[in-house]
């Protein structure tokens, strides 16, 4: 197989005594588009977390494209390809959804430092942001303030945030929570259509099984800060221990 | 030497205890109501003045002052809350620290409009205006009470807190707020009454002041506000027990820095201040974030 | 005709009134706009920072103080150059605002005012402690006005009043050339969400020093200025309750808008001169200002005034 996106090695994070990821180690693959799975306080958002740069981790050794991220900022982590979004929205409320899309485009650009130049001017950045929104289905709402969208909207836009900071790994953490069946359909084949393009690769947490299960290349499944199980989705679907420990009566 | 050391440390104690009155308002007010009261040094100058009137008003009797003027301020505390304060609880911490701010203007130029813009000399206290023999040199007794009555009032604090109802209730309210509401607490009335109570205690510490500083300034509040701070950020915001250490520190270290280094005393105070929060900014007992 | 033209055309009005003051206003008229100036330079790279990024200060008294300090001395003990003195003012602000914000960014919300007070007071000990250098609380005295390039005389309130003037047209050009840059847009999504901030790849502390030191930049220049206007200094400038006012002058303005610093201060120098006629209390006055403002009107007079037009500004 190709070389990993991300690699994770003897991961390990504890709260106290609540260990929420024991000695993981877990290669992304371009390409492959991932979930995440688990019960609540499984570790799935602190895996997510820690992998992004919001918390530290105690030990192990994080590699992006062969490069050792384990110590870097969030920002810096984010520039070379690496993102997220938010489980609750996220956005910048007071701006407008045009805005919103564009500090991630202005901040890849290295466009920011430009104190003085002027914003109106900035053609590039502009393209690029009109693009994403294009691509989310935002565009007809650019002007509004992010503040006044519907919630299944918010989270396009929150989408489009992480979109525009062009990731090549980008964690999708809850993606369709909240959103109507709709909005949850159109962005769900967004995801596929856009995963396909192999420009990015997605890696997502999600409760709905469905989605998991009809959406993924490979599904790992975790419980208390361990990998109970990692491989394609009708092999996990058959795993007896994924069964027994999470999906219960759901699936059976 | 000794000597001399002795006093320099009973007089920064005698002034941290001042410190500590008006800072155990304001970490109180802080702890339950998430709000840095710029305008609680003006209860300490209204607790003063009031307190001076009511002196001059009812034949000298500074006990009986020092009861009834702290209780006015209150209902100026209580006004305060219930009216003005109440209604930016929702809003960003600017607009809390900046209706604060604009109560210490009200309040300080209506003292300046009540009492005059000039000092006023302050009376003494009959049976503690004399001076104790303290090996060899005299030391006020004033100040001898008030370092006794700042434990006290400590003390005080505690055992309300850890032994009552009230002071359960308090800390319920203060460690999490919504929980204390769905199990009953009136929050809205709590705040008031905490409030008021920091209020009192604030004001307290201004008519002990009277006759401790001698002279009463219209601009007094503003500089205890200040060291209040820098005592409330050393102990850590929202507590208590960090407030009164804090307020020991700064106290002896301002009453060093002025026998010793006379032109860092108040650098001293405000790097202390800047290196607490940069290296450990939840202060000495503050809970990490 | 757009907005942004009306906007222009105003600004336009604006300058050339002043200008016209400077021409036949009376002493007392020049005194006082260029104080409502120098208050607004001061505020205009205040809000850059608090309005727009969403931090704070409770220490930008030390760098007004720095600036004016800064030219004084460069004045009194090195060179008389008017140009030179200022940016040596400018100058020794923003690196005092370099140094004091590099601690302070580490900190938001209440840790970064109380912060920047400790900073700030700490810079007011000095200046009142260390009497040789400073002179305490008398203040350095005897600060003169030579003439700029040594042949443009700007020692009468009249002359000087030009280049206060230019300053604040050039602070008016840059601050709005900020607020409409790639950088002004990305301390806008700070102040909205620092977190997604950094998650869209802005490094947040390097923005918000940038913002810090910015703003000191202009605090200088306005004590520069002040220093000069006065031909003295003031201890006090360096006070925490200096550094309150262009926070209650971007408030009374309008923090979310571009005009109101300047409107603010407009309104803060004439009310307090017009207040002080009558009476000795005008402090008590801008408390319930203040009150008013904090309860009813948080968009302040030019928030207001925009939101009547219709639709707002980022």
């Amino acid at each position: 197989m190709s070389q990993p996106l991300l690699s994770v090695r003897g991961l390990y994070k504890a709260f106290g005594k609540v260990v929420t990821a024991r000695d993981l180690d877990i290669d992304f693959h371009p390409g492959q588009l991932t979930s995440i799975i688990g019960p609540n306080g499984a570790g799935k958002s602190t895996l997510i977390n820690v992998l992004t740069g919001a918390l530290p981790a105690d030990q192990g050794r994080i590699l992006f494209q062969g490069r050792d991220i384990t110590g870097l900022p969030v920002h810096q982590r984010v520039q070379m390809g690496l993102c997220r979004s938010f489980q609750v929205v996220n956005v910048f409320p007071g701006l407008s959804v045009f805005h919103n899309v564009q500090i991630p485009v202005l901040a890849l650009a290295g466009r920011g430092r430009r104190v003085l130049g002027s914003l109106a001017r900035e053609q590039e950045a502009r393209r690029e942001t009109e693009r994403i929104l294009e691509m989310v289905g935002l565009a007809d709402k650019a002007s509004q303030p992010a503040s006044a969208l519907s919630h299944g909207d918010q989270r396009l836009l929150e989408v489009g945030i992480a979109l525009a900071a062009r990731p090549r790994l980008l964690f999708l953490d809850e993606p369709t929570a909240g959103m109507n069946p709709v909005e949850r359909r159109e962005i769900l084949a967004g995801i596929q259509r856009l995963s396909r393009q192999g420009v990015t690769t997605f890696v997502i947490v999600e409760h709905d099984m469905d989605i998991v299960f009809s959406l993924s290349d490979r599904v790992i499944v975790l419980h208390r800060g361990d990998i109970i199980c990692d491989g394609e989705p009708s092999a996990v679907q058959c795993d007896p221990q994924v069964r027994e420990c999470y999906l219960g009566e759901e699936v059976l | 030497m000794l000597t001399s050391l002795v006093h320099v440390c009973l007089a920064g104690l005698s002034k941290g205890m001042f410190i500590w009155l008006v800072a155990s308002g304001l970490t109180l007010i802080f702890g339950v109501l998430g709000v840095l009261n710029f305008a609680h040094g003006a209860f300490y100058m209204l607790g003063a003045y009031f307190c001076y009137t009511l002196l001059s008003l009812m034949a000298d009797n500074f006990w009986l002052g020092l009861i009834l003027g702290p209780l006015c301020v209150c209902a100026v505390g209580f006004v305060m809350e219930r009216f003005f304060l109440r209604r930016v609880y929702h809003l960003e911490l600017p607009y809390q620290l900046l209706l604060t701010f604009a109560f210490v203007l009200i309040f300080d130029d209506l003292v300046k409009m009540v009492w005059g813009a000039g000092s006023i000399g302050s009376p003494s206290v009959p049976g503690l205006s004399g001076s104790v023999p303290i090996l060899g040199r005299l030391f006020p007794t004033y100040s001898l009470f008030i370092i006794l009555v700042g434990p006290l009032v400590a003390l005080g604090l505690w055992a309300m807190l850890e032994r009552t109802w009230a002071g359960r209730i308090i800390r319920a309210s203060a460690s999490d707020r919504e929980m204390a509401s769905a199990l009953g607490v009136r929050v809205p009335a709590l705040f008031t009454a905490v409030f008021v109570f920091g209020t009192w205690l604030g004001a307290v510490g201004g008519g002990l002041a009277v006759p401790y500083v001698g002279l009463l300034t219209p601009g007094m509040g503003e500089s205890i506000i200040i060291d209040a701070f820098v005592v409330a950020v050393i102990g850590g915001l929202g507590s208590l027990k960090g407030a009164f250490l804090g307020a020991l520190i700064i106290g002896l270290l301002s009453s060093f820095g002025t026998s010793f280094i006379p032109t860092f005393d108040m650098f001293l105070t405000f790097i202390l201040m800047a290196v607490v929060l940069l290296w450990r900014p939840q202060g000495f007992f503050g809970e990490a974030a | 005709m757009s907005r942004t033209w009306i906007g222009r055309l105003c600004w336009a009005a604006v300058l050339l009134g002043l200008l016209v003051v400077g021409l036949v206003g009376s002493r007392f008229v020049l005194y006082l706009a260029m104080r409502v100036m120098l208050l607004a330079i001061f505020a205009l790279g205040y809000n850059l920072l608090f309005g727009r990024t969403g931090l704070l200060s409770f220490g930008h008294g030390a760098f007004y103080a720095g600036g004016a300090y800064g030219m004084a001395l460069f004045y009194l003990h090195l060179n008389p150059d008017p140009l030179l003195g200022i940016l040596v003012g400018v100058a020794v602000a923003a690196l005092l605002a370099l140094v004091i914000g590099f601690f302070c960014v580490r900190h938001t919300e209440i840790y970064f005012a109380m912060l920047t007070l400790a900073f700030g007071m700490m810079v007011f000990s000095l200046i009142w402690n260390l009497r040789e250098i400073t002179g305490g609380d008398d203040g350095l005295v005897g600060i003169g006005r030579d003439p700029v390039f040594g042949v443009i005389s700007i020692a009468r309130d009249g002359q000087f009043y030009f280049l206060v003037l230019l300053c604040f047209a050039l602070t008016l050009w840059v601050v709005h050339r900020i607020r409409s840059s790639p950088f002004g847009l990305i301390l806008a999504g700070i102040r909205e969400n620092h977190q997604r901030s950094e998650f869209a790849g802005v490094a947040v502390k390097r923005y918000r020093l940038a913002a810090f030191v910015i703003s000191g930049a202009f605090a200088g220049l306005s004590g520069a200025l002040g220093a000069m206007l006065e031909s003295n200094t003031d201890a006090f400038s360096a006070h925490w309750s200096h550094s309150a006012e262009p926070i209650l002058v971007s408030l009374i303005g309008g923090i979310q808008t571009f005009s109101g610093p300047v409107v603010g201060s407009a309104v803060f120098v004439v009310l307090r001169e017009v207040i002080e006629r009558y009476t000795e209390n005008w402090m008590l006055w801008f408390g319930l200002i203040l009150l008013v403002i904090i309860l009813g009107f948080r968009g302040g007079a030019m928030g207001a005034i925009e939101r009547r037009l219709g639709g707002g500004e980022s």
